[in-house]
């Protein structure tokens, strides 16, 4: 059953329209990820969910009552914010009863809630510190503990782990999905990190200028993107994209000249792509070294060594940037005319409208 | 004194046996910090200058208070008081009499100014520092404009209102008008104050059923203590300041005079009592540099740390 449902939700600060009619359903214990680049809108669309926000229009529904004129605690939600929002002349154990003093717990419930809190986030031993005396790890802990006492049915996290360093953020997304198993409440997570998203959601929803580009599991965004910007939004490094024009469509095939590269034909039973300039997209992973059903010749300007992998960067005829990734530490000297093939069913083609043709 | 040189000596006397460095031991200050002696020479003599200019008025006053009477109209001047003494502190309680009533008023009548100011101001700042409203720009102007008005421009219309108000010659003809003054300024500075309170406090508070009150009470107000503390002291010593005027001129009653006033008791028929009158100021102005000794511990800085990530 759907726990929170988004029906035509719009906002509007003044004249600029920020969300521009989402439609959502979220499932009881799904672990959904917004994403999308900074400005998408996707925490305004957050903050409209907790409360922080008012609605323009359309409908916020939480367990099926509306909830657009309740403030948060009423939603039944809790937050979690980028800048961790932590009370600084608190200790940490005041910032975690925070919201139970609001609403005037006994002091042997306070302690229980907030020891059990402090027990799944190992913050034991710093109960009694301030926030300043913590790490940003910690902080983040101390964050989101503040939610978990509240209870709530829905987390909300707005980019918790955009202020750490590179190692704690992977330490600390395996807490956050191991925090999810645990409590099996529904989480709703922001963040502009695509690996974020990757790697955590049960359900992706990519925002793109106010607007759902796409909603899935992260696999089918990565094999299936509906459209130019979802393909060049999720994997790393980015989706080639190759500008061509469609010769011939008839029905099995549709064959695409690409110019000074030649000419593919792509395995697709759609007709009404031809005559279109259409682009072609091949993941820079999916690239062998070598012949292949089409193969390429560039010339890498930039050849990056990262033991597992390496990346080359050249520039097609036609001025396009043109990524590839090879396992291992092959002899791809930079300079060095290099001739790279791949196979036709790992291309993607978007119509002159930038959705994907099947 | 110049740490270079220090430091040489240091490494000297530690190091006797070990061959002598071939480069001067470096001063561990960061360089920014670094100076040659004739520099440091420079800076310190700047701020003596300084420092002299400041409190030259000062200090020939607490001289003055020194003094017999008939030594400060001699010729040539003597500015050092040869056979000085603290008589003029004792015997200014007897020429006049309700010299510790009047300082007593000057204390009592700031510190009612800055409470009521204290009061009035934390949840305006705290409103015009969150809020959107509807002319909140235009009145944050105003109160900038009322602080181009001294009182003293003021004072007629002043007048006839305490009159009107039924005010005259009470301690609210000298509260009054002296908090209002005082009031928009201090917004402006608590304001500013609490504008650099991340508004995420505020949010999260309020997401976790906190109403504003409560996150005023429980969460601003202990972070904007600092901007509180300044706001107290400010207020308070434009109170002692101010009174002068507001005393002056709507207040006729010698029970409730502060001590600017009082001091005019000093001015005889015939002559000023200088050096009793150099003793009283000192001994009025006593209260507020003890405010100030004892407030100005609180206003430690960093206080917000560790709120939001740097």
């Amino acid at each position: 059953m759907s726990q929170l449902s988004l029906k035509h939700l719009e906002k509007s600060f003044n004249e600029a329209r920020i969300i521009k009619g989402i439609d959502l359903e979220v499932t009881e214990g799904e672990f959904v990820v917004f994403v999308g680049p900074s400005g998408c809108g996707k925490s305004t669309l957050l903050r409209m969910i907790a409360g922080l926000e008012d609605v323009s229009s359309g409908e916020i529904e939480i367990g099926g009552r509306v909830v657009n004129d309740l403030p948060p605690v009423q939603r039944g939600i809790a937050m979690v914010f980028q800048s961790y929002a932590l009370y600084p002349h608190m200790s940490v154990y005041e910032n975690i009863a925070f919201p139970l003093r609001v609403e005037r717990l006994p002091q042997a419930q306070v302690d229980e809630r907030v020891g059990a809190a402090a027990k799944v986030l190992q913050l034991e031993s710093r109960l009694q510190h301030r926030p300043g005396q913590l790490s940003g790890g910690q902080r983040q802990r101390v964050a989101i503990g503040r939610a978990i006492v509240r209870q709530p049915k829905i987390f909300l996290f707005d980019e918790p782990l955009s202020n750490l360093d590179a190692a704690l953020r992977s330490e600390m997304r395996i807490e956050l999905m191991e925090l999810h198993k645990r409590l099996g409440s529904t989480m709703i997570y922001v963040t502009h990190d695509q690996v974020e998203a990757m790697t955590m959601a049960d359900k992706i929803v990519v925002l793109d200028a106010g607007t759902i580009s796409q909603v899935g599991s992260p696999l089918d965004l990565y094999h299936r993107p509906d459209n130019l910007f979802v393909a060049g939004f999720i994997g790393s490094p980015k989706m080639n994209f190759i500008g061509g024009k469609v010769t011939a469509a008839d029905g099995t095939t549709v064959t695409v000249d690409l110019g000074a590269l030649g000419t593919i034909a792509l395995p697709r039973q759609s007709r009404s792509v031809a005559g279109q300039s259409v682009t072609v997209g091949i993941r820079p992973e999916h690239l062998r070294l070598g012949e292949g059903d089409f193969a390429l010749t560039v010339t890498p300007n930039i050849v990056e060594h990262l033991g597992i992998h390496t990346v080359t960067y050249a520039t097609l005829p036609g001025g396009e940037n043109f990524i590839g990734l090879f396992e291992g530490d092959p002899d791809v000297p930079e300079g060095t005319p290099l001739k790279i093939g791949f196979a036709t069913e790992q291309v993607h083609l978007f119509d002159q409208a930038g959705l994907a043709v099947y | 004194m110049s740490d270079v040189a220090r430091t040489t000596e240091v490494a000297a006397v530690d190091s006797p046996a070990i061959v002598r460095p071939k480069f001067k031991l470096r001063s561990t200050k960061p360089m920014i910090d670094r100076y040659r002696w004739y520099e440091a020479l420079g800076l310190y003599a700047g701020l003596a200058v300084f420092l002299f200019f400041v409190l030259a008025p000062f200090i020939e006053g607490f001289l003055v208070s020194l003094k017999p009477l008939a030594l400060l109209f001699s010729t040539p001047y003597s500015f050092w008081p040869s056979n000085g003494s603290f008589d003029a502190y004792i015997r200014m309680w007897d020429s006049v009499p309700l010299l510790g009533l009047y300082i007593f008023n000057s204390f009592f009548i700031s510190s009612i100014v800055t409470i009521v100011v204290v009061i009035v101001v934390v949840p305006a700042a705290y409103a015009f520092a969150r809020f959107q409203f509807n002319g909140a720009g235009l009145m944050l102007g105003g109160f900038l404009a009322v602080n181009m008005f001294s009182g003293a421009v003021l004072l007629i219309p002043l007048f006839r209102l305490m009159r009107s108000l039924g005010l005259l010659n009470t301690y609210w003809a000298m509260i009054v008008p002296g908090a209002a003054f005082l009031i928009p300024s201090s917004i402006w500075l608590l304001r500013t104050y609490m504008i650099r309170i991340p508004k995420e406090l505020d949010e999260a508070a309020w997401v976790d059923g906190a109403s504003r009150l409560y996150t005023l009470r429980r969460v601003i107000l202990p972070l904007a203590m600092p901007g509180i503390v300044v706001v107290a002291i400010m207020t308070f010593i434009g109170a002692y300041a101010q009174q002068f005027i507001f005393a002056l001129t709507f207040n006729s009653k010698s029970e409730f005079m502060p001590l600017p006033i009082g001091l005019f008791a000093f001015f005889g028929k015939q002559e000023v009592i200088w050096n009793e009158l150099m003793a009283a100021s000192f001994v009025g102005v006593l209260p507020v540099m003890v405010v100030i000794v004892f407030l100005q511990r609180y206003l430690v800085a960093g206080l917000t740390a560790g709120a939001i990530k740097q």
